[in-house]
C-alpha cells in the first residue's frame, strides 16, 4: 500500500474519491465494481490517481475498496459483519501490558500515558463486546431466514453458537481483569475518570452477559426449529415415497396409528337438523315469516314459459304440387245419363288417369256409399274377376 | 359476550373437525382459543358429555372421541391426502408450518422454475381437478382451509397463514414409524 505521509494526505486522497468509495461502499455485498463504470463516474485521471494512492484496488476488470479502509469503514460505520474475537483478546492483552508498565513505571508523566492506554482500552472492550453480541444476533437471524440449504443452517448456526461461547469467555476475562486480576493498579491508580470508566464497563459487560443469554436462547430455539423442520421434510419425503409405492400401508405402522386417532376431521361433517316447534309455528309472527319465506321460494323457482320450436324455413313459401283425382260427382251425372248398370259403367268409364281394377272397386263403393238414395239396387249379382257385384242402376 | 355464547361457538367450531388455533388472526377465535385456555377442565367436563373429547395439541385445539367412528378405510383416504398436500407444500418451501405466511400466485410462479413442485402438482390431479396450475393449487389451499389447517388472511391479495393446526399434520407423519429395511430402501 502507498506510504500516506500524513492524516491530511490520507483525508485529502479519501475526499478526492468520496463519490466512488461512497457507491463503491453501499454496493460491497450487492456486485462487483467495473473499472469501466469508474471511469464513467470519477473521470479516468482521478480514478488513476486513487489506485495510485492505494485506496482502491485493481482486480483484472473490477475495482475493490482496500481491505483495511474496507474494515476501518465497516467498524466506523458499526456494519461489521464478521464477529471480531480477536480484537477483544488483543484489547485484553494489551490492557494487561499497559498495566504492569504503569505499574512499574516510576515516572508520573509516563504512568500518565500509560494511564491513558488504559483507558482507552477499557473504553473500547465494552464498545466492542456490545457490537460483537449485536452483530452475532444478526448474522444468527440472517443465517436461519436466508439459508436455504438445511445442513449449511445448521453447522452456521453451531458455529455461531461456539463465538456466542467464545464471546461470554472474554467477557468473563475482562470482567475478571478489572474486579479481580489488577486489583492494585485500579487501587493505586486514583483517576476519576478511570473509575467513570470502569463502572461502565461492568454496565456494559452486565449488559452483554444479558444479552448473550438472549442470544443463546435463539440460538437453541432456531437449531431445535431447523432440525424439527429438516426431520419433517426428511419424513415426509420417505413416507410419501412408500405411499406412492402404494406400500405405506404393509411397510409402517399407519393403520395402528390411525386406528387409535379418533379425530373429528375422519368422520362425515355432522349437521344437526332441528324441527321447529308446534307452538312456536302457531304464533302470528312466525306465520309471517313463513309468507315471507314462502314468496321469497315462489320467485326464486320462476317458471318458465314453454316455448315452440322455431318455425322452419321454407314452412312459408307456396307450394304447389299436381295430383289427378277422379270426380265422383261428374262419375255419378255420367252413370245417370248412360244406362249401364254400375258395375258396366265402371269398368268402362274414361278415367283421367290409369286405374286398375282395385281401384275401380273402390269407386264403386264410393259410388253407393255416396249416393245411395239416387241409385236403384236390383236382387241380381254379377260375377266379375271372382268377385260378386250387386247390379245397381240409375232411379 | 355470554358465556354459553362463546361454548356454542367453540362447539360449532370444533364439531365440524376443526381446530382453534392460538395463531389465528381473527380476533373472534383469539378469543375463543384464550377463553377454552382459561377453561380448559371445566369445558372439557362439558363436552365430555355430549361424547366429545376436547383435546389440547400444541397451541390448538380440537376434538376427539372415545371409540372409533369412521372406518380406517376413511381415515386413511384422509392420511393419504393429507400426506400428499404436506409433501407438496413442504417442497415448495420446507419451511412451511405453522406461522407461515404465502399467496397461492407465490407457489404458482416456483412451479416455473421448479420442475419436481410442477410434477407433483400435476400427480395431485385426482383433488385438483384441473390442468391450470393456479387454479390447482387454489384448491389444495382450499382443502388445507377447509380441514382447519391454513386461514385466509388477507382477502384482497389472497394471501393465507398457516395455523398452529398444522403441526397436528406434521405430528402425524412424524408418528407414522417406517419398517427398518424401508428405512435402507429409500433412495436419498
Amino acid at each position: 500500500m502507498y506510504a500516506f505521509h500524513s492524516i491530511k494526505e490520507l483525508l485529502n486522497a479519501l475526499v478526492l474519491g468520496k463519490e466512488l468509495l461512497s457507491e463503491m461502499f453501499g454496493k460491497r455485498k450487492s456486485f462487483d465494481y467495473r473499472y469501466d463504470q469508474a471511469m464513467e463516474l470519477m473521470g479516468e485521471n482521478r480514478v488513476h490517481a486513487l489506485i495510485e494512492k492505494g485506496v482502491i484496488v485493481k482486480n483484472g476488470r473490477f475495482l475493490e475498496i482496500d481491505d483495511q479502509l474496507l474494515g476501518f469503514f465497516e467498524q466506523i460505520l458499526d456494519v461489521n459483519e464478521e464477529i471480531n474475537i480477536s480484537l477483544i483478546e488483543e484489547h485484553l492483552t494489551r490492557l494487561k501490558e499497559n498495566i504492569d508498565y504503569y505499574l512499574s513505571e516510576d515516572s508520573e508523566y509516563r504512568k500518565y500515558k500509560y494511564l491513558k492506554i488504559v483507558k482507552t482500552s477499557l473504553r473500547k472492550v465494552g464498545l466492542i463486546c456490545l457490537r460483537n453480541i449485536v452483530d452475532l444476533n444478526r448474522n444468527i437471524d440472517d443465517a436461519f431466514k436466508t439459508e436455504p440449504n438445511y445442513k449449511i443452517k445448521i453447522k452456521k448456526l453451531e458455529n455461531y453458537d461456539q463465538r456466542r461461547v467464545d464471546i461470554k469467555q472474554l467477557i468473563q476475562l475482562a470482567g475478571q481483569l478489572i474486579t479481580e486480576d489488577e486489583r492494585t493498579f485500579f487501587a493505586t491508580a486514583k483517576d476519576e475518570e478511570l473509575n467513570r470508566i470502569t463502572t461502565e464497563l461492568r454496565i456494559q459487560l452486565q449488559e452483554s452477559r444479558h444479552n448473550l443469554i438472549e442470544t443463546e436462547k435463539q440460538i437453541i430455539d432456531f437449531l431445535n426449529q431447523v432440525k424439527y423442520q429438516s426431520k419433517v421434510s426428511e419424513k415426509i419425503r420417505r413416507v410419501k415415497y412408500l405411499k406412492d409405492q402404494f406400500e405405506l400401508e404393509n411397510k409402517s405402522d399407519i393403520v395402528q396409528q390411525l386406528r387409535s386417532l379418533n379425530l373429528l376431521s375422519f368422520e362425515k361433517r355432522p349437521v344437526f337438523p332441528v324441527k321447529l316447534g308446534l307452538d312456536i309455528l302457531q304464533d302470528d309472527a312466525i306465520y309471517e315469516i313463513i309468507k315471507k319465506l314462502n314468496r321469497k321460494n315462489r320467485n326464486a323457482a320462476k317458471q318458465k314459459v314453454p316455448l315452440a320450436g322455431t318455425i322452419e324455413e321454407g314452412f312459408m313459401n307456396d307450394i304447389s304440387e299436381d295430383a289427378v283425382f277422379v270426380d265422383l260427382e261428374k262419375m255419378k251425372n255420367n252413370f245417370s245419363a248412360s244406362g249401364y248398370h254400375l258395375l258396366e259403367f265402371v269398368i268402362h268409364y274414361a278415367y283421367p288417369k290409369d286405374v286398375g281394377f282395385e281401384e275401380m272397386v273402390m269407386y264403386y263403393c264410393q259410388l253407393i256409399s255416396l249416393y245411395e238414395s239416387e241409385f236403384r239396387f236390383t236382387d241380381e249379382f254379377i260375377e266379375h274377376n271372382g268377385t260378386e257385384f250387386s247390379v245397381v242402376y240409375p232411379q | 359476550m355470554a358465556t354459553h355464547n362463546l361454548k356454542q361457538d367453540i362447539f360449532e367450531h370444533l364439531s365440524q373437525g376443526g381446530f382453534i388455533c392460538s395463531n389465528s388472526s381473527k380476533p373472534h377465535l383469539q378469543r375463543l382459543y384464550s377463553y377454552i385456555e382459561e377453561h380448559f377442565d371445566e369445558l372439557a367436563t362439558y363436552f365430555a358429555q355430549i361424547n366429545f373429547l376436547l383435546t389440547q395439541g400444541d397451541e390448538y385445539f380440537y376434538f376427539t372421541r372415545q371409540e372409533q367412528r369412521a372406518d380406517i378405510n376413511r381415515k386413511l383416504e384422509a392420511a393419504f391426502r393429507w400426506i400428499d398436500i404436506v409433501d407438496f407444500f413442504k417442497s415448495y418451501d420446507s419451511s412451511f408450518g405453522s406461522g407461515y405466511r404465502f399467496e397461492p400466485q407465490e407457489i404458482s410462479v416456483q412451479l416455473k422454475v421448479n420442475a419436481t413442485l410442477k410434477s407433483k402438482l400435476k400427480a395431485l390431479r385426482k383433488y385438483t381437478q384441473t390442468d391450470n396450475e393456479l387454479d390447482g393449487i387454489k384448491k389444495l389451499v382450499e382443502r388445507l382451509r377447509s380441514d382447519g389447517f391454513v386461514e385466509l388472511e388477507n382477502e384482497i391479495s389472497d394471501s393465507y397463514k398457516v395455523l398452529a393446526s398444522f403441526s397436528y399434520l406434521e405430528k402425524l407423519i412424524l408418528n407414522i414409524n417406517l419398517t427398518e429395511e424401508v428405512r435402507n430402501e429409500i433412495p436419498e
